[in-house]
């Protein structure tokens, strides 16, 4: 498990497959092997009026860890992390009675997964309820475990086949927590960061880049 | 000339006599303890036997230095003066005299061109040392040995090495006792498992953190099986049989600039990765990151 930088790529009036097809294109050309297909996925619950405050628990899976469930629960003033085994799927279902399924909440980034060299690179179609709404690029350096070391390096690959739409800047997430040892449930808070964003918008959602100077 | 001749020939028969007798000192000690020294008392009989050996080879040691000192080093290359008409003469019987002095004379050439090296050689590791403190009462530095060292002494160059950075944490095992296997935790980078044989390294394998901590099995990282390579060169780099501390010392500061495996741009080109790999290789002496390609 190394570090994980998830980055949003403009969608520029292309359909998803079209962009899929060109970053696929682009990173084989740079000696990437495609190693199968991933999938994130992230259903939200929120609490009854009974229970008081309201509260919203995310629960997301990643094919990455194909036996961990990871929760996060917000309660309005801070994010409660939770990493729990496959038997928590089953737990919130038992749970219906408290907290409920938001509708038309179930997002999902999955793709084709790529190995080159050290890495591995993501490029995630984001659907919510089965509507196209952007694409998701995830690169991790596995063999570095801190971010703050190898942030530049990964910088560097982005911006080698994403071009000027690679980040420029850590995610906000990690912002506060380059210098700590990176772990899974990281990768999970910056796709509910992402998700939160494209939840927000309307039809796909089209990136806008600070103008240059 | 003659005296010349005279006196290489005595030096010639004093190396063969310290041959002669160094050959029965050894056979002295391969038979060990004989039927002829008695029942009673043997022990002592054999070592006194021993001892009087050693004198002659002693006495014989000293005569061969005295006699190579008389000797007068020949000024340049043989020349082969007049001789070298053989080659023209005519007459059947003495042709083949040519061939055997030309054989002679390579001979000769190769004696000189060897002596030299050897003496180069000697002149750098003289064993005068142990002579000159034969009998002084002054206490003589324990020379280092490489592969029989106590363990105290390894155990106090980790620790030393533990001291030295303040980012390397060490931990040591001991699977076979004089040989100790450590462990190189280098700040959140990577980690190495080195295997010590004596004073000296003997392998180095480079592993991520959350790695096991074998030294058989390989990284499954392209860029630290790199690093691995690397560390392997700059081991045979740093080895040095006469100063094995030293050696050891100056591995592992080179290992330490690794600290910056990931976060360093490669010197040459100010970029980071090369071939998807980032600056793997340190100059040994300025300690500075490169590329593979680009050092």
């Amino acid at each position: 498990m190394g570090v994980t930088i998830l980055a949003q790529f403009p969608v520029e009036n292309k359909t998803g497959p079209q962009i899929i097809e060109v970053l696929s294109k682009r990173i084989c050309a740079l000696g990437a092997t495609p190693q199968g297909q991933f999938l994130v996925d992230c259903e939200t619950f929120t609490s009854v009026p009974a229970l008081g405050h309201q509260r919203t628990v995310h629960v997301l899976h990643n094919s990455e860890q194909p036996a961990t469930v990871f929760a996060l629960l917000e309660t309005g003033t801070k994010t409660i992390p939770l990493v729990t085994d496959g038997l928590f799927d089953l737990l919130i279902m038992k749970m219906i009675s408290f907290y409920q399924s938001k509708k038309h909440t179930k997002t999902e980034s999955k793709g084709p997964r790529f190995e080159i060299g050290d890495f591995s690179v993501k490029l995630g179609t984001v659907n919510i309820t089965s509507n196209f709404k952007g694409i998701l690029v995830e690169v991790e350096y596995k063999p570095c475990v801190v971010p703050a070391m190898c942030w530049d390096l990964i910088m560097e690959f982005m911006q080698g086949f994403l071009g000027s739409s690679g980040p420029t800047a850590p995610p906000a997430f990690l912002q506060n927590r380059m210098q700590e040892i990176y772990s899974p449930i990281d990768t999970i808070q910056q796709y509910l960061e992402h998700f939160t964003i494209f939840r927000k918008s309307t039809g796909p959602t089209m990136v806008m880049r600070p103008q240059q100077p | 000339m003659d005296r010349d001749i005279e006196q290489l020939n005595s030096a010639l028969n004093s190396v063969k006599i310290l041959r002669s007798n160094v050959r029965r000192v050894f056979e002295s000690v391969s038979n060990g303890l004989r039927a002829d020294h008695g029942e009673e008392i043997k022990e002592n009989r054999y070592i006194l036997e021993l001892q009087e050996l050693l004198t002659t080879v002693n006495n014989n040691l000293r005569d061969v230095e005295n006699s190579v000192a008389n000797l007068t080093p020949p000024p340049g290359a043989f020349n082969l003066g007049n001789t070298t008409y053989l080659s023209q003469e005519t007459t059947q019987d003495r042709q083949q005299l040519y061939g055997q002095l030309v054989n002679s004379y390579k001979w000769t050439d190769k004696i000189r061109e060897y002596s030299a090296l050897a003496g180069n050689i000697l002149a750098s590791n003289s064993f005068n040392k142990t002579y000159k403190t034969f009998g002084t009462t002054k206490r003589r530095k324990t020379q280092t040995s490489n592969h029989n060292v106590p363990p105290e002494i390894i155990e106090n160059l980790i620790t030393s090495i533990d001291r030295l950075f303040s980012d390397v944490t060490i931990t040591a095992s001991r699977p076979f006792v004089p040989n100790p296997v450590i462990q190189v935790a280098l700040g959140r980078v990577l980690r190495a498992v080195i295997a010590f044989k004596g004073l000296m390294i003997e392998w180095v394998v480079v592993k991520a953190l959350s790695e096991g901590s074998d030294v058989w099995t390989e990284s499954r990282y392209k860029v630290f099986r790199k690093v691995t390579e690397n560390c392997h060169a700059a081991m045979c780099h740093f080895h040095s049989p006469l100063m094995p501390d030293l050696a050891v010392r100056s591995f592992m500061h080179w290992f330490h600039s690794y600290i910056t495996l990931f976060s360093a741009p490669c010197k040459r080109c100010s970029k980071h990765l090369h071939s998807n790999l980032p600056p793997t290789w340190r100059d040994l002496r300025s300690l500075e990151p490169y590329h593979e390609e680009c050092k």
